[in-house]
């Protein structure tokens, strides 16, 4: 094994939203993507990065003190975001929950942040899982070279592919970034027959008159197996505050109606899925 | 509609008013029966009184059976237009005072005489330890309810008695415990003769099949299921209400002992399906409106000795009658083994999924094999009983003859204080000399299992002499005539009858590993504060010393994470108490093993000075095999490796894991799989019992705000469900509390 590092920020057990079945998610640092309503701050920046929750602060005094580490806060305030890990360091726990897995169809999921950022290092953790007999997945917002895909190709077996807007200006105004890489990524992904699961944040204001246009690029991908549309939620407001960055976060949340008129749409158009 | 919204309100108000205590289950009054069929209360209780003077100075089963027939032939009855079900009146055990009331402090006097000390109340005073006889952990058998009935009873123990007679071996205190079981036997036979008399003065819709089921049990063995369920009724209502022993449960297999009877009614087409369900509905209602807080708790499912599933039709029609009441009480567990179908589990996940019912898992193979390690055979594991919360027990040849809770978390504060209990200053423990100057983490675990030895050898002591009076203080008459051991003997079960258990539970077992395992972190591996000033903190509980509480709190090491060094301690601690408690030899029966306390986790608590794991003095301690609240940081699978890296089977008494569940995580699409899976794998794992509660933390608050809008919010606490109502405000705040650990 490689002493290669990544850089996470988490790591969650008994995750039952990243894939099937029972999963333990890893969670990865640095992003691409700037989204107005991402709810994980924490993972944009590919440096470690020290979050004050000040309302947990209980002054033990601790941070005052010569050699102190974010460990030593007693009142957990003070969260760092972002260890350096080797594949040896998190193989052991991803491992622990295997019974799960098998028992659920579960397995492992690399999230982030983006983790194809850091694709060696996910290319040598996903060998090690597929080694190990685990299902793997990915979760990406699809907005990395082809070459990262390639590297992680072989061992996965899952991609949760985010699709935000299909037009370029929505996208960018939603994102900071252009679309065209990933959906010519998601083309190619698609074209390899690999099993990919859309999910779509739903977000008023944003992307909500692009669920047609998605259900039309979607009617187009032959792998897609099921469409997931996420409700956008605003519930990611202290960690901005802890980190110290301004929060994005738009003010609007989906109504069940809104959500469940998209998940037609896709159906109805794109023939898939939807949940 | 299985039962009208008229009966249910009317049996709802059967046994109780509004201002019903469901603690006290000493006290019960429903609507007033028709005078002319009976006594009053204050004369019942009148004539007892009398009736016990006169006796004073008689063998206790004897006097205590003439007092139970003078109670069955006077009490007032009812047959009404809303039930399929007797009415009873008398249901406030006016025996008591009489009998078990006096009688325990009899012999407790006799006991504290022969030892010399009165060791059971200084560890009652002191939180370490409740040790009693047990009066309500036991359950007939059934099955020879089933198959015999009253009279059928009556003709085994005759022929018991004919035979001893006719060998000349039949001892007087054979022949005085022949005619109480007889006595009280037949007092239930004149009962329910007189309750078929009455019910030929009423004409309503369901008199006929009343009639039946009451014609039918007075001359034999039930034939229908109504008539079963009919017996079952009022074997159940005479023998806790006036003979004062629990019924605890409803069995190994509500489901198998109904099925032969349903099978018979639909294939002679004596009921439909319908019209059974409807009576499960009616019987089940009664359990629901006696209401106590401790719950009727009955098996279903299983396997065979083939490892054949014992699920049948009756399995799922139960479950469909529950589902529609919706009510908590009786209390539901789930025999779970490999050959239990998916659809019949998956039907009861959905029922906990929907959070408006409560369902217990337990594992078949780990009961199986509990009952195997402390003697019994497979068959009998297989077809075990539960006889409390969540207490397995042989079928028909165990009675629970006394429990003691023991506070294993008061043996860390014993090693701080060299024995001596600080809060009233008794010396319960022994010297293990001063903390301060232990050298090793080694040590002082030594000094840990010490105390607790030496706690457990004592109470062993004095609870041990107390289990020789147990007959004498509890005849338990009724329960004894269904067994055939005590038939066979004419003896009762307390005395030899049938082998008995002394039953340990355990409370705390999280907190004592935690507290080690900050003993080892704090002082030992981070060297982060030495014993003494950790003994000071403790003495002082922890003021001026929050910081160092706050680390104790924030230690790595608890079980609960799946830990390795905390898991292998909690290891080490449960094979410590498996061992010993093993070990003891008694007389009449075996001492089994329980990780459970009811409410002990928080009443000796409250007696439990502060301690190492960052605990604050008087607060909670851990309840069951689960963790410390709060504790379980790493989410349920590290729950489930914890607590299943326990060989769970050495409780052989019970374990039950509770398990909280935020409701995304088993909501909607694919839900009902991930909890199946997580109990799939907790069983597979070799767990004992589950109980899951999905529930979120903000909901809870909204009930605690406006009772009044969730009256029918049932919660699964310690062993039993309840009203979320019926808890105290500590016991809301404590269940708060694990709800909002869960969601972070």
């Amino acid at each position: 094994m490689t002493e290669k590092k990544g850089i996470i920020t988490d790591i969650k057990h008994f995750a039952t939203h990243d894939g099937d079945g029972i999963r333990t998610t890893v969670f990865f640092k640095g992003c691409p993507l700037r989204c107005v309503w991402c709810h994980n701050p924490e993972g944009l920046s590919q440096r470690p990065e020290t979050a004050f929750y000040a309302h947990k602060c209980i002054s033990c005094g601790e941070c005052l003190k010569e050699g102190f580490t974010t460990d030593d806060c007693l009142g957990k305030a003070r969260v760092l975001y972002g260890r350096e890990v080797t594949v040896d360091d998190l193989i052991p726990e991803l491992l622990e929950d295997r019974d799960f897995y098998l028992s659920s169809g579960g397995g492992v999921t690399l999230s982030g942040g983006e983790c194809l950022m850091q694709a060696e290092f996910c290319a040598e953790l996903l060998k090690e899982l597929k080694r190990e007999g685990i299902n793997t997945a990915i979760d990406t917002c699809g907005c990395v070279s082809w070459d990262s895909f390639e590297k992680v190709l072989p061992f996965t077996d899952t991609f949760l592919f985010d699709l935000k807007a299909v037009n370029e200006e929505v996208h960018k105004r939603c994102t900071g970034v252009s679309n065209k890489l990933i959906i010519e990524n998601l083309r190619r992904l698609d074209g390899l027959g690999a099993i990919i699961e859309i999910r779509i944040p739903f977000v008023p204001g944003y992307n909500d008159g692009e669920i047609e246009k998605m259900a039309v690029l979607l009617s187009s991908l032959s792998s897609v197996k099921r469409v997931r549309v996420l409700p956008y939620h605003n519930l990611a407001g202290s960690k901005y505050e802890a980190l110290g960055m301004a929060n994005s976060l738009p003010p609007v949340l989906p109504t069940d109606k809104e959500v469940e008129r998209a998940r037609e749409i896709i159906r109805e158009k794109a023939d898939i899925e939807c949940l | 509609m299985l039962i009208s919204d008229i009966d249910r309100k009317h049996i709802e108000g059967k046994y109780h008013g509004a201002d019903y205590d469901p603690f006290n289950r000493f006290i019960y009054h429903g609507y007033a029966y028709d005078e002319t069929t009976g006594l009053s209360d204050e004369e019942i209780k009148a004539g007892v009184a009398a009736l016990a003077e006169s006796l004073e100075g008689e063998d206790h089963a004897v006097a205590k059976s003439k007092m139970f027939e003078y109670v069955l032939e006077n009490t007032r009855i009812d047959i009404n237009e809303h039930d399929y079900f007797v009415g009873i009146y008398t249901w406030d055990r006016v025996l008591w005072k009489h009998t078990i009331g006096k009688w325990i402090y009899e012999a407790a006097d006799k006991v504290a005489d022969e030892l010399g000390d009165r060791k059971r109340d200084d560890f009652s005073r002191a939180g370490y330890a409740w040790s009693s006889l047990d009066f309500d952990h036991n359950v007939p058998d059934w099955d020879a309810i089933a198959s015999l009935g009253i009279v059928g009873l009556i003709e085994r123990i005759d022929a018991s008695y004919k035979s001893l007679c006719d060998s000349g071996n039949l001892t007087q205190k054979q022949d005085n415990y022949y005619h109480a079981m007889r006595r009280e036997l037949c007092a239930v036979l004149s009962l329910i003769k007189r309750l078929y008399s009455y019910s030929l003065t009423k004409d309503f819709e369901k008199i006929e099949l009343i009639r039946e089921s009451l014609k039918c049990i007075s001359e034999g063995a039930p034939g229908t299921t109504l008539d079963m369920l009919q017996l079952a009724y009022i074997f159940f209502m005479v023998t806790e209400s006036t003979d004062l022993i629990q019924v605890r449960s409803l069995g190994h297999g509500l489901d198998d002992m109904l099925y032969p009877f349903y099978k018979r009614d639909i294939e002679s087409g004596r009921f439909t399906r319908e019209q059974i369900k409807s009576f499960i509905a009616y019987f089940f209602i009664q359990f629901h409106a006696i209401g106590n807080y401790w719950g009727q708790p009955f098996y279903l499912g299983g396997s065979t000795v083939e490892g054949d599933t014992r699920v049948n039709e009756m399995s799922y029609i139960l479950l469909d009658v529950y589902r529609e009441l919706e009510i908590y009480n009786p209390k539901i567990q789930i025999k779970v083994s490999p050959s239990t179908p998916r659809d019949f589990l998956d039907k009861a996940l959905d029922m906990i999924i929907s959070g408006r019912t409560s369902i217990v898992f337990c594992n078949d193979e780990t009961i199986i094999k509990a009952i195997m390690n402390s003697g019994g055979t497979r068959e009998q594991g297989v077809y075990a009983d539960i006889k409390g919360c969540y207490e397995y027990a042989y079928r028909t040849g165990r009675s629970g003859i006394s429990t003691n809770v023991i506070n294993a978390l008061k043996s860390v504060v014993l090693v701080f204080s060299n024995g001596v209990d600080p809060t009233t200053g008794l010396k319960i423990g022994i010297d293990t000399g001063d903390v301060s100057e232990m050298a090793s983490f080694d040590e002082f675990k030594a000094a840990y299992y010490a105390q607790l030895d030496h706690l457990l050898s004592e109470l062993q002591r004095s609870i041990g002499t107390f289990e020789k009076y147990s007959a004498e203080v509890s005849p338990a008459i009724m329960h004894s005539s269904t067994y055939s051991g005590c038939a066979e003997k004419l003896c009762d079960m307390n005395d030899g009858g049938i082998p008995s258990v002394a039953d340990n539970w355990v409370a705390g077992f999280a907190s004592v590993v935690d507290s080690l395992m900050a003993v080892y972190e704090l002082v030992f591996e981070k060297q982060t504060v030495t014993l003494g000033v950790l003994g000071e903190a403790l003495r002082n509980d922890w003021e001026g010393y929050e910081n160092l509480r706050l680390r104790a709190l924030g230690c790595t090491h608890k079980f609960g994470r799946g830990d390795k060094l905390a898991d292998e301690c909690a290891r080490e601690l449960h094979e410590h108490i498996s061992d010993f408690v093993h070990a003891i030899r008694r007389e009449r029966g075996r001492s089994i093993y329980f990780i459970h306390s009811a409410r002990g986790y928080i009443e000796l608590g409250r007696q439990t000075e502060a301690t190492p794991d960052g605990r604050r003095a008087g607060e909670e301690m851990s309840k069951n095999v689960s963790p410390v609240i709060g504790m379980d940081t790493k989410g349920v699978t590290a729950l489930i490796r914890s607590a299943t890296s326990l060989d769970l089977s050495l409780a052989d008494s019970g374990a039950c894991l509770d398990c909280m569940l935020h409701p995304t995580a088993v909501q909607g699409e694919g839900g009902r799989d991930i909890l199946f899976s997580v109990l799939d794998t907790y069983m597979k794992r070799g767990g004992a019992s589950i109980h899951f509660n999905i529930f979120d933390a903000d909901m809870l608050r909204e009930a605690q705000k406006h009772p009044e809008k969730y009256e029918g919010l049932q919660v699964r606490v310690c062993g039993w469900n309840t009203l979320w109502n019926n808890m105290s405000r500590e016991e809301q705040e404590a269940y708060i509390k694990r709800a909002e650990a869960i969601a972070q």
